[in-house]
């Protein structure tokens, strides 16, 4: 048995690759773009604020398998290819991007509005107002979501089988498939754990850090 | 402090935008001339697979490549998804489908297939204690049977036996495998599979518990598609297969991987 769950091992792990790839990249891109989705969704400049409600409504409201099969086979027909990789993520970026925007204005909105005023009689201008005072306690709020989103993200990285890409779950079956055993998929199980047991822990210790009132 | 850190973040960005310009390059530059792009479900074992190192092997990855090096092309595997095929095919992400793809009417609205190289039956299997014999015993009993394949399509060629079944159509699961787990499970009495597959579910499993009809529902045969405007790649793979047939290298090939069984 423990001989069988070696031989596993290295496609398994070469799964947990490419899940990492579109997990991190992910990650890195959509929470900045995130930021930006929720000043753009509070801009008093209605059209732009209107556009990213729409933008929201579409990536949210939509299944993101969907997404992806329209980025990677529906967008070449108007002549825009992109690669198996590059498509991915750029469904994943533009949907969780949509998600954290939501997590990061009801951060922002939180803010007590005396907070600006106050600012502003310090002469503090509106870009280091935001930056210096407003953001870090945004981030304070909104960690636990954020945290949440992450963990969801873990999973949904397996939705890159439509176009063909060999993740961790796609590793499970095939071997699942092969050796017509369960085995496989319970190592995947147990890889999905470990992977979100770490994340969960990574969390905690952010939390922690940022609970300076306490 | 603060500074490195949001130096680190940016260049993280940087990095990963990098990264993604390099894909995009990459797509660009595939033009290559004696290159062709085959797509394949890399989970359809013994047709096409990975083995314990990762490697693609399987009956149609030893066709291929004998058929392509004879020609003097290079093959590329990509792995895609199935219900994706011919979307993957005719934007040109593929070349050619190879993958125990069977030859079917609506099929052939799509794509073009080259002469059929493999004949595949849709076998009925029970267990082996079952009281199942004939299709006329499937009346009554709970039938498995995978979503969307060309099994489907087969036992609907007979709708009167499809209506007997209990509850008046098949249980459909996403995989064969599934189906299989369901027969052994005891919650279906009968799948209904192509025998390419079955054999190689019930090889790997012990072949003593289950049990194959002599009755099946019709056969199919397996083919190779392409897109139409594809002529002279269809002409060489037709002729190539048939000197393979000639010289006796299919044959090799088909008893490497289909030799333990009867047929």
């Amino acid at each position: 048995m423990l001989s069988y769950i070696l031989t596993l091992l290295p496609s398994i792990l070469e799964g947990l690759v490419m899940t990492l790839k579109v997990f991190f990249v992910t990650l890195v891109l959509s929470i900045p773009l995130g930021v930006i989705v929720s000043i753009f969704r509070l801009s008093r400049f209605k059209p732009l604020s209107k556009i990213t409600e729409l933008y929201i409504w579409v990536m949210r409201g939509s299944p993101l398998m969907l997404q992806i099969v329209f980025i990677f086979f529906g967008l070449p027909i108007v002549g825009i290819a992109f690669d198996r990789f590059t498509a991915v993520i750029i469904a994943f970026v533009l949907n969780y991007a949509a998600y954290f925007g939501e997590i990061f204005r009801g951060g922002i909105e939180s803010i007590d509005r005396g907070q600006y005023e106050a600012a502003k009689v310090l002469g503090l201008s509106p870009y280091r107002t935001f930056m210096r005072i407003i953001l870090p306690q945004v981030i304070k709020i909104v960690l636990p979501s954020i945290s949440n989103e992450v963990i969801t993200l873990v999973k949904d990285t397996s939705l890159v089988y439509i176009v063909g890409l060999g993740e961790l779950l796609r590793a499970g079956k095939i071997a699942s498939i092969r050796d017509v055993s369960l085995v496989p998929l319970v190592l995947v199980t147990v890889a999905y754990l470990l992977l979100t047991a770490i994340f969960t822990v990574a969390f905690n210790k952010i939390e922690k850090r940022y609970s300076y009132y306490e | 402090m603060k500074g490195k850190k949001i130096f680190i973040l940016f260049a993280l960005l940087v990095l990963s935008i990098f990264s993604l310009v390099g894909c995009a390059k990459k797509a660009v530059s595939g033009g290559e001339s004696k290159t062709v792009i085959m797509g394949l479900d890399d989970t359809f074992a013994p047709m096409g697979f990975r083995d314990e190192n990762g490697e693609l092997v399987g009956f149609d990855i030893d066709l291929a490549r004998e058929v392509f090096g004879r020609n003097g092309y290079e093959v590329q595997f990509q792995p895609i998804d199935w219900s994706m095929k011919e979307t993957e095919l005719n934007s040109g992400n593929i070349d050619l489908i190879w993958n125990g793809y069977s030859i079917t009417e609506e099929r052939k609205e799509k794509v073009a297939f080259t002469d059929p190289y493999l004949e595949n039956r849709q076998i009925i299997i029970t267990l082996a204690d079952s009281d199942i014999s004939s299709k006329s015993d499937l009346a009554g009993k709970k039938v498995a049977v995978q979503n969307g394949s060309s099994t489907l399509d087969a036992i609907y060629k007979e709708p009167e036996i499809v209506e007997s079944f209990d509850g008046g159509e098949p249980v459909l699961f996403d995989t064969n495998h599934e189906a299989f787990m369901d027969l052994e499970a005891g919650r279906v009495d009968a799948v209904v599979s192509d025998e390419v597959l079955a054999r190689y579910y019930i090889q790997q499993k012990n072949p003593e518990d289950y049990r194959i009809l002599d009755e099946d529902f019709g056969s199919e045969e397996y083919g190779i598609g392409l897109r139409k405007e594809d002529k002279e790649l269809l002409e060489m793979i037709n002729s190539t297969l048939n000197e393979m047939r000639e010289d006796g290298s299919f044959d090799e090939i088909y008893e490497k991987w289909f030799g333990d069984n009867d047929k």
